[in-house]
């Protein structure tokens, strides 16, 4: 019986050393998982609240160039993020405004646009969420936070990017619940910070990609990294949209109030 | 002559708020210098000229003191026909014409907490889609000298508004009544039917409207993809009633000269409105009772029903919207009401270059109707040029029919600051 035992238990050792060995060299083939990798990205660069001044530039392809600016709120990050944005300048959009509020499940954010002209608020619907957000190369689903959660991901590889290594991520939105603009995204995470470097944008049924961001200028801001320049490209129209963010602030205590649909109608207001 | 010192020096004061940006004083400075000529189909009765210029200078100052808004602003412009009225100071916009100066926005915003606030002073009040119809709206004073702008004209009132999580509620008292203005009785903007006058011209009496103005308490709830809203107002109407006074016409050498007074009714109405996402639309239904005890007012139920849907970077809208009372005078002589029953469709799209925009408004009872359309190109971020038309046609005992002579084209030349 004893002699048994002492056979038993090298067996056993060497039978969870196989196991174990076999676990780590699938994982080492395999490498890192794209969910987890978006995870972590969102973990590290998951901050409370953000506030900015956005210097916009758009250009098209004529090479004309308009001018606006605009100020940003948000507070949360992602799937539980409120977004308020109002436009100081031309004198033709000031005072826009918009809001866009996360909603639970996966839904598409609720999103409301601020017309002075108009005195009120008016709702956008889904069919508006591929309209150009204010005369910029940003549609209305562009102007939500990336959330990881409604995508089903993949990790497609790895590439340089002005010799930057990158993960390359593919995002296929899932429509269970809110429906989106796009068939497809492919993102281009820097390696060295998991901070998104480029995203290229991919309509239904269009195997080229329709649009591209690039996120460039990236600085620490209060422990924070950040791109301070903001690049999207309609590779159809061939007109481009910068967006310098400028006076950036991180986790400062938002005013009470100002993501609701009263704030956002207060003519002057912020 | 003290008088007349006193005039020139508060118009001197107007003009110099206009045209300099006192930036010691302004934390923002905003506003337009406008040019604008109008040139139509043919003359109105041999009286009327075909072409109209039209120049506007707007200055607006915004400052915030603290957590309070403050919010001023004043138009000044010249208009080359009788639609302008003498330079009077009118702060309240109750003169029978537009004064060359016009105070839009005097009001301060005070919070009373973080979603509540306080705004008393002149403002524009909007509670309507714009390019649409809505019972709600309808009724807010329009400056008809232009027929064909739309143009609301701001009111002195206290305003009240806060949200509690998705109930939003406003509380509007105006305690002076700021009267529709109308064009001028006779002129191609406002040409009057042989059956009412049977010849001649009319005299516009100056008539003083009631000091009175209107409450109004709405509230809107907001769940999902729904909005519901209520809403109830008492006090005066806004939109005179006309009385031609034939008993006390007299000969002039075109014939016969009938005064016209002006009187305001009281009124009380409730309303609801409902909206939702429905696919790519946004589906909208307002219905209001609208109950006076004046003769010529009556009672009136007002629907309307709209939907808008996008495309791109543009927005059709369809309204329909029609009053279930038959009126106990011609429609078309109690404005807000006047279109009514009628089918709008908006179309407005947003281009690299600029915006444009087409709206047909067809009148469903005499058949008639109006075509606008018009199209902005951006110059720069400052400058602008827009282009347009309105294309009145059909009968001519129809609102839109009746102004077959005010057909025009236009150009404009804006520069912001």
């Amino acid at each position: 019986m004893f002699s048994i035992r002492i056979v038993r238990r090298p067996l056993c050792h060497l039978t969870m050393a196989l196991l174990l060995s076999t676990i780590c060299i699938s994982l080492s083939w395999a490498g890192p998982d794209a969910r987890a990798l978006l995870k972590e990205s969102e973990s590290r660069h998951r901050t409370r609240t953000q506030l900015y001044a956005g210097e916009l530039t758009v250009v098209n392809k004529e090479g004309k160039v308009r001018k606006k600016g605009w100020k940003s709120f948000r507070e949360g990050y992602a799937s539980d993020a409120k977004n308020l944005i109002r436009f100081i300048d031309p004198p033709e959009v000031k005072g826009v405004g918009f809001l866009s509020l996360a909603r639970p499940g996966g839904q598409n954010p609720d999103q409301w646009l601020y017309l002075p002209s108009m005195k009120r608020e008016r709702r956008i619907a889904a069919q508006d969420r591929d309209a150009s957000f204010v005369g910029t190369d940003f549609n209305y689903e562009d102007m939500e936070e990336f959330d990881h959660e409604k995508y089903k991901v993949a990790l497609k590889g790895e590439q340089h990017l002005d010799n930057i290594p990158c993960y390359v991520i593919e995002a296929i939105p899932v429509e269970k619940v809110g429906k989106s603009v796009y068939e497809k995204k492919i993102l281009y995470l820097r390696k060295d910070n998991l901070y998104l470097f480029r995203e290229d944008l991919y309509r239904k049924g269009e195997k080229e990609p329709a649009k591209r961001m690039v996120l460039a200028d990236l600085q620490q801001v209060e422990g924070h990294w950040v791109a301070r320049k903001m690049e999207m490209k309609d590779l159809k129209k061939g007109s481009t949209t910068t967006v310098l963010l400028k006076e950036i602030v991180f986790d400062r205590p938002q005013a009470t109030g100002r993501f609701t649909l009263q704030n956002l109608n207060r003519e002057g207001g912020d | 002559m003290k008088k007349r010192l006193e005039l020139e020096l508060r118009h001197s004061f107007l003009l110099v708020f206009l045209l300099f940006p006192l930036p010691a004083l302004a934390q923002e400075f905003s506003g337009y210098a406008e040019a604008k000529g109008f040139a139509y189909a043919e003359r109105w009765q041999g009286r009327d000229n075909w072409g109209l210029g039209w120049g506007t200078l707007f200055s607006k100052l915004e400052e915030k003191l603290d957590e309070v808004q403050l919010t001023a602003s004043l138009r000044g412009e010249g208009i080359s026909s009788d639609g302008e009225g003498a330079l009077i100071f009118d702060p309240a916009d109750r003169e029978i014409r537009r004064s060359p100066f016009s105070l839009r926005d005097f009001w301060l915003r005070i919070p009373l907490g973080p979603t509540h606030d306080l705004q008393l002073g002149r403002f524009q009040l909007g509670w309507g889609k714009t390019d649409g119809y809505s019972p709600a709206d309808a009724f807010l004073p329009r400056d008809l000298t232009d027929p064909f702008a739309d143009e609301k004209i701001p009111l002195w009132s206290l305003r009240l508004s806060g949200s509690n999580g998705a109930l939003r509620y406003e509380a509007v008292v105006a305690p002076v009544t700021t009267p529709w203005r109308l064009p001028v009785l006779g002129s191609r903007n406002a040409p009057l039917t042989t059956e009412v006058v049977p010849a001649g011209t009319v005299k516009e009496v100056e008539s003083s409207p009631p000091v009175i103005g209107f409450a109004a308490l709405r509230t809107l709830y907001t769940f999902g993809e729904w909005d519901l809203g209520a809403w109830g107002r008492a006090g005066v109407r806004p939109a005179p009633l006309l009385e031609f006074r034939f008993d006390q016409a007299t000969a002039a050498p075109s014939g016969l000269l009938v005064p016209v007074e002006r009187r305001y009714a009281r009124e009380e109405a409730v309303g609801v409105e409902l909206s939702r996402i429905l696919g790519s639309f946004i589906v909208r239904g307002e219905a209001a009772a609208l109950f006076s005890r004046d003769r010529d007012l009556g009672d009136a139920f007002i629907g309307s029903l709209s939907a808008e849907r996008g495309f791109g970077d543009g927005t059709l809208l369809v309204t329909l919207a029609g009053n279930a009372r038959e009126t106990p005078v011609d429609a078309s002589q109690l404005f807000d009401r006047a279109i009514l029953p009628a089918v709008i469709i908006a179309w407005n799209r947003t281009e690299e270059w600029g915006e444009w925009k087409i709206v047909w408004s067809a009148g469903l009872k005499h058949g008639d109707g109006l075509l606008k359309s018009e199209a902005g190109y951006n110059l720069t971020d400052l400058w602008k040029v827009t282009v347009g038309y309105e294309l009145p046609y059909g009968q001519a005992d129809g609102p839109f029919g009746a102004l077959h002579s005010a057909r025009r084209v236009q150009v404009a030349l804006r520069r912001s600051w």
